[in-house]
């Protein structure tokens, strides 16, 4: 009973989108990984994707949980959209917002209702083909102009989300302290720049040819 | 004495369940030197001369220490100078010729009364559901006796410096009021003399909260830019904790 009363409070809902965050970037950093082989040839991508796909059962506990996570993360965050909605039933007549960078908390609904778009769509052409030409696919995909600047569009896109996903997750998680605000502060560019730059260069890379 | 001509847009409410509008006014010759609230007294007497219902607001000190007084100027709570509640904002900083738009605070969890009074008895309930801090009774304890760092003892007047005064659910998208709660926590958590019913006080404190009809904070930090009293969500990542500690270890 507790724990439910927790989940439903404001702080529960908030400590929900924080924790499955979490795992979402974890996920994001394990892929980042994976797709740094592609770096290096299209057959060691290949051979990494055979390796993983030997196991099964990881692979099957990984991905239900992946979607769960990925499910609940998005689900609370449209019902707090909502809910947040109703908090003002009369607005302002100015809106103007106080700090100087508002764009990526107010666009927190969209770009992830985008990511969310962006992951049915990568999921279908690429993890529900054949395993055992995954690496063709990704090659035919990213040499396909609209498919690379949808892929590196939505990753524009996670970038913005990440830009407030990041820090927003810290700070939930009360980690908000004077000896790491430079550092928070710093990663809240690093991130989401990290991973712009690791996932849209693959695309270049056989867009333009250079991938092999 | 430099004056300035304003343009004022202003919410008129009669009461809390009729709808309001907004109406024009304009005002000359306003000295420079007066505060915010002064010029709304100046335009009350004008309304009043002519014979129409004066503006309502509130205000109590007036020198920006009670946390009665506010309004949304121009979009932002308090109006446009940081750090500063409306009766301490003056009117230097504006221009002859300004048009502003004064709003009541809005959340529903503050109805609004009349015209830029706004009820806010939501903040005093939450307050009311954080209790009693446990005395020993007894002789005078030495004064020196509960050591407490001078760190903590700031972090803690940082907290306390919270005048209630609402601005921080005005100004939230999402009409949430964890800077306040997390203040009233943390000025209390810090200490050793809030330590007995430190648990409780999260909770019930929390759960006030989100029965009063506040949003849910989703960390824009609106909150902390237009506090007057410059209370950081440092204190809302406090009481994160706190009440994660106080459901998870009882
Ligand atoms: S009237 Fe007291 S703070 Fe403004």
């Amino acid at each position: 009973m507790w724990f439910v009363n927790f989940l439903k409070s404001s702080i529960g809902k908030k400590s929900i989108m924080a924790g499955t965050g979490l795992c979402l970037f974890l996920f994001l950093c394990s892929h980042a990984a994976g797709n740094a082989t592609l770096f290096s040839s299209v057959s060691l991508f290949q051979a990494y994707a055979d390796q993983l796909h030997s196991h099964p059962l990881i692979v099957s506990v990984f991905s239900t949980g992946l979607f769960l996570v990925f499910a609940v993360h998005a689900t609370t965050g449209t019902l707090l959209f909502f809910q947040n909605r109703k908090a003002r039933p009369q607005g302002y007549r100015v809106k103007t917002r106080a700090i100087k960078t508002p764009w990526a908390s107010m666009t927190m609904i969209y770009s992830g209702l985008f990511i969310l778009l962006f992951a049915l769509i990568h999921t279908a052409a690429v993890s529900f083909g054949d395993h055992g030409r995954i690496g063709e696919t990704i090659a035919t995909l990213f040499s396909s102009f609209f498919y690379s600047s949808f892929y590196i569009f939505s990753f524009l896109v996670l970038a913005l989300h990440l830009s407030h996903g990041f820090w927003s997750m810290l700070q939930t998680m009360g980690a908000n302290h004077p000896r790491y605000t430079l550092l928070i502060h710093r990663l809240t560019y690093i991130v989401p720049a990290f991973f712009l730059i690791l996932f849209t260069s693959i695309p270049l890379l056989f867009f333009f040819g250079t991938g092999r | 004495m430099k004056t300035i001509d304003l343009e004022l847009e202003i919410w008129r409410q009669k009461d809390t369940i009729t709808a309001g509008q907004f109406e024009n006014y304009t005002l000359k010759s306003i000295s420079t030197d007066m505060s915010f609230l002064e010029m709304l007294d100046v335009l009350n007497e004008k309304l009043t001369r002519e014979g129409k219902e004066p503006v309502a607001f509130d205000h109590d000190c007036r020198e920006g220490i009670c946390g009665t007084c506010g309004a949304v100027v121009n979009g932002i709570a308090h109006g446009p100078e940081p750090g500063t509640t409306l009766c301490q904002l003056h009117m230097r900083h504006f221009a002859s010729g300004d048009t502003l738009v004064i709003e009541p605070f809005r959340s529903r969890a503050f109805p609004v009364r009349k015209d830029l009074m706004v009820d806010r008895s939501a903040l005093d309930r939450i307050i009311q559901a954080g209790g009693y801090v446990s005395v020993n009774t007894g002789g005078t304890p030495d004064g020196n006796s509960t050591p407490i760092p001078s760190a903590t003892a700031e972090l803690a007047m940082d907290a306390a410096a919270c005048i209630g005064c609402g601005a921080c659910v005005a100004s939230c998208p999402n009409g949430a009021a964890m800077l306040f709660t997390g203040a009233k926590i943390s000025q209390l958590c810090l200490l050793p003399q809030g330590q007995p019913e430190r648990r409780e006080r999260a909770l019930a404190m929390v759960t006030t909260m989100d029965s009063e009809g506040f949003g849910n904070c989703t960390n824009e930090r609106e909150c902390e830019a237009v506090c007057p009293k410059g209370i950081s969500i440092s204190n809302i990542a406090r009481m994160n904790r706190e009440f994660v500690k106080a459901s998870f270890l009882g």
